[in-house]
């Protein structure tokens, strides 16, 4: 090794040594991917706030994030399994399930809100163990184990309520939706507490650094000592979870127990989760930038909604906005290595020069 | 440079030997690293031109330019005077023929199949199966007439398959093959047979590039040698003019100089392995290592020797038998067990089973260190960085910062870094399986001399290694496997190439 020859000062000037707040804890790469995604929202709401008086007042932009909020938080949960590598279609049911379990208890079976609460939370978990179960010690294909647990959990909800909405809610539901905190509904407070719990997990425990090994290379987290079985189906108990929290947050929303609620929301959160940069193959993502993918989805919905795209119209057009994202995500990546390349050589050009 | 060609198309025949691939000048970075600066590189009809260099040097990077796989950031390569493009189908088109380091055949098809995949023959998406046959037998022919082309690719040995991807790489028209460390391995008749194929490739016309860090075949297959150094060109000069000395100096810029050991005292039995067994694997396998010893583990690829650090370090479950560490069981099929129990495998293929490539170096290295740079769950930035950085500075890792992705690194680097993480944990027991593979001379050296301070520490070491002259340099001990046994156990000065290469093929 010709190491006395380039000293490792002179290879890159270290970044991390000009941020010292941020050493650790971000890398330059997903730092440009949330300014990427700014940027393209901030874009975007310019353009909006131009084209829709509506949209700019404060009443609307509480109302994008409001509903955001929900696909957020079942969003946090399912960035835990992509990250390890893995994929939960069950979420949106185990949202409803949660959400006739909150009121059912209390209307059909008269306990107390705190059980209905609960059990709901307690549902999430077990269907998220039973998917961690079956994709590690049954080898299910996580797309397939959690089809299943999809489709029963919606046929739980709607046999348990029924197939209706179960009405009226408890009162907690309708003080949650109603609550506000510094001025801020209580329900984005929560979401946001949640993201950050979430990313402190992930950025600073071991169990979060076991997450992105057991993503990224489970062979080698394993063989490093890691029991990637175990990492795999917190993951999935932690989304179960999160998904049963969504259900308390959209039976407040809806003031109802709702089975029929939440079509196709698995697929908007994986969408919204791609969008802000979490890895399909796992491995690779944080919350923040998550967050901001499903805060451009809500945007086009409310977009959408604004601007009296014809109905059957919205699905295409939220789309094609997806696709686009995902193509300028790709672009803008091998637009920056291209620029860091450049600085390579020229950092090494001005050196040889000096020589 | 101008001179070393004038001499050399003196030596040689004529217009034959004419220049097919000309580069000039070609420079490329990396993220963080300048890959290739300024690199002049030819490689002539009916000549084998073999690339050295240590790892990083950017020999792999010139191989997947020639390859069409980037574009140079400047400079300019040409095939028979068309200039190379940024296309790995056009870069075949024009005529190299590359074969990468690790195989691309897709095991469940057919040698027909994999040999024509992308290129099937036939009209508007349909396949001519009898076409197909017909050009793939013909392709075999050349360099594997023994091989039958209707058996699934998967079922080959690596030696066949890498056949099979010289048969698929070389088309009618190709001019040039490149080859990227293809003996890795190979057991030495079937180099010899490649070799066979080799000259016959070359006698054809075909201008051969050839990368080992093996200077033996080296010797014994190039015309010329071309040496690049930290991204550099060091030169090209014809093999008649260079020996073993001369080329490492020209690699490392310096004299690499031998480890010669001396005894150590040992202590107690730290491993004992009894009469371990895994059907069709590992047959009745027992021996010890104790502290400070170095036992070495030799035996042809294929004899068992990985499959028992696999049992050792629990990756796989036995059917039969004990791990001891100190006197105590280690549970089996758990390597946070075996951890636990405090052993330590640096793993033969880091890539895959050691490192996750999207992470920093900082956080590879501290894998399987938790317990030591967290408190209640909570990972320590101090602690971390702590770790990393003063094993990337006593192991003198080359990379441009410790939160760079360990993927950016060259492999003796990489290897570096799984080193790290077991010197942090100091465990009672480290097993190396190849530590070496793929690895420069020089960080060779240096990871030999770290195993003898590791042993002088106190360590256990059980080193499991294809290069005699590592075995019989570094081992108190030498243990030969053969076929799923150990077919020899023998003391330091028992140990020669000769006794273990007889008791690894008959023992």
């Amino acid at each position: 090794m010709a190491l006395e020859n380039t000293p490792m000062s002179d290879i890159a000037p270290d970044a991390g040594n000009k941020l010292p707040a941020l050493r650790g804890r971000i890398s330059f790469i997903d730092l440009m991917q949330s300014v990427g995604l700014l940027a393209v929202i901030l874009l975007g709401g310019g353009i909006m706030s131009i084209l829709s008086p509506v949209f700019a007042t404060m009443r609307n932009i509480e109302n994008v994030l409001q509903s955001a909020t929900i696909i957020a938080v079942v969003a946090i949960g399912q960035t835990f399994v992509i990250l390890v590598a893995g994929i939960d279609l069950s979420v949106a049911s185990v949202l409803v399930l949660s959400s006739v379990l909150s009121v059912g208890l209390v209307q059909f079976q008269g306990f107390s809100p705190e059980i209905g609460i609960l059990v709901a939370l307690m549902a999430g978990l077990a269907i998220g163990l039973v998917n961690g179960l079956a994709v590690t010690k049954l080898r299910i294909p996580a797309l397939i184990a959690t089809l299943a647990t999809m489709t029963i959990g919606r046929g739980l909800a709607y046999i348990y309520s029924g197939g209706t909405n179960i009405a009226p809610v408890p009162a907690f539901f309708v003080d949650l939706q109603a609550a506000r905190i510094l001025g801020i509904p209580a329900v984005i407070v929560l979401t946001l507490a949640l993201a950050l719990v979430a990313q402190i997990v992930l950025s600073r425990t071991s169990f979060g650094r076991s997450v992105y090994a057991t993503g990224g290379n489970p062979l080698a987290a394993r063989l490093a000592g890691i029991n990637t079985e175990r990492v795999i189906i917190i993951a999935f108990m932690i989304s179960g979870l999160m998904s049963a929290i969504a259900g308390l947050l959209i039976t407040a929303r809806f003031e109802a127990g709702a089975a029929t609620a939440a079509q196709g929301l698995e697929l908007a959160v994986i969408a919204a989760v791609v969008i802000g940069g979490v890895s399909l193959f796992g491995g690779e993502g944080n919350m923040g930038s998550m967050l901001l993918g499903v805060l451009l989805l809500g945007l086009v919905q409310n977009a959408v909604n604004l601007l009296n795209v014809p109905p059957n119209w919205d699905s295409v057009v939220s789309g094609l906005v997806i696709a686009a994202a995902a193509a300028l995500d790709v672009y803008r990546r091998s637009y920056l290595e291209a620029g860091m390349r450049k600085k390579v050589i020229a950092t090494k050009a001005a050196k040889s020069q000096r020589a | 440079m101008s001179a070393v060609h004038a001499n050399a198309a003196i030596e040689l025949a004529d217009g034959e030997r004419r220049e097919v691939l000309v580069a000039r000048g070609v420079t490329k970075s990396f993220p963080g690293v300048l890959a290739l600066d300024n690199v002049d590189f030819d490689v002539r009809a009916g000549e084998v031109t073999a690339l050295l260099g240590e790892n990083g040097a950017g020999k792999s990077t010139l191989i997947k330019l020639m390859a069409g796989f980037y574009t140079p950031d400047r400079g300019e390569i040409t095939v028979d005077g068309v200039p190379l493009q940024a296309d790995p189908a056009a870069a075949h088109r024009i005529g190299v023929a590359t074969i990468h380091q690790d195989a691309h055949l897709v095991p469940a098809m057919s040698v027909a199949e994999n040999i024509m995949l992308g290129r099937w023959p036939g009209r508007y998406g349909w396949l001519s199966i009898q076409k197909q046959k017909r050009k793939a037998r013909a392709a075999v022919a050349r360099v594997a007439p023994h091989l039958n082309i209707a058996t699934p690719a998967g079922r080959l040995s690596s030696a066949d398959q890498q056949l099979v991807e010289i048969a698929r790489a070389i088309s009618e028209d190709s001019k040039i093959l490149v080859m990227d460390e293809p003996t890795t391995s190979l057991s030495p008749p079937e180099i010899e047979r490649l070799f066979r194929v080799v000259d016959d490739l070359k006698a054809n016309g075909l201008g051969i590039v050839f990368v080992s860090h093996w200077l033996e075949e080296v010797f014994a297959i190039a015309d010329r040698v071309t040496v690049l150094r930290d991204g550099r060109l060091i030169g090209t000069k014809p093999i008649s003019e260079l020996d073993h000395d001369k080329v490492i100096r020209m690699m490392v810029g310096r004299q690499v100089h031998v480890t010669k050991h001396k005894p150590r005292p040992v202590g107690e039995v730290v491993l004992r392995v009894s009469n371990l067994t895994r059907e069709g694997v590992l047959d009745n396998v027992s021996f010890d290592v104790r502290a400070g010893e170095i036992v070495g583990m030799s035996g042809l690829v294929g004899a068992g020797r990985s499959e028992l650090a696999s049992c050792v370090f629990g990756i796989d479950p036995y059917d039969e038998g004990s791990v001891e560490i100190a006197g105590t069981r280690v549970q089996q099929n758990n390597p946070k067990a075996a951890i636990d129990a405090g052993i330590g495998l640096v793993p033969e293929d880091r890539r895959r089973q050691a490192l996750v490539g999207l992470m920093s170096v900082r956080s590879n290295m501290t894998l399987s260190l938790f317990d030591k740079v967290s408190r209640y769950g909570f990972l320590s930035n101090a602690l971390e960085d702590e770790i990393a950085e003063r094993e990337m500075r006593s192991l003198a890792v080359k990379a441009a910062s410790s939160k760079v992705r360990v993927s950016t690194l060259s492999g003796g680097n990489q290897q570096k870094v799984v080193l790290g993480r077991w010197l942090a944990r100091q465990p009672r027991l480290l097993i190396l399986d190849e530590p070496t593979k793929g690895i420069d001379v020089g960080a060779k050296s240096e990871i030999s001399e770290l195993i003898l301070r590791l042993a002088e520490s106190g360590m256990a070491i059980l080193l499991i290694s294809s290069e005699l002259p590592e075995i019989l340099s570094l081992s108190d001990r030498v243990l030969v496997m053969r076929s799923g046994r150990i077919s020899a156990a023998l003391t330091r000065e028992q140990a020669t190439s000769e006794t273990i290469m007889s008791y690894a093929t008959t023992g």
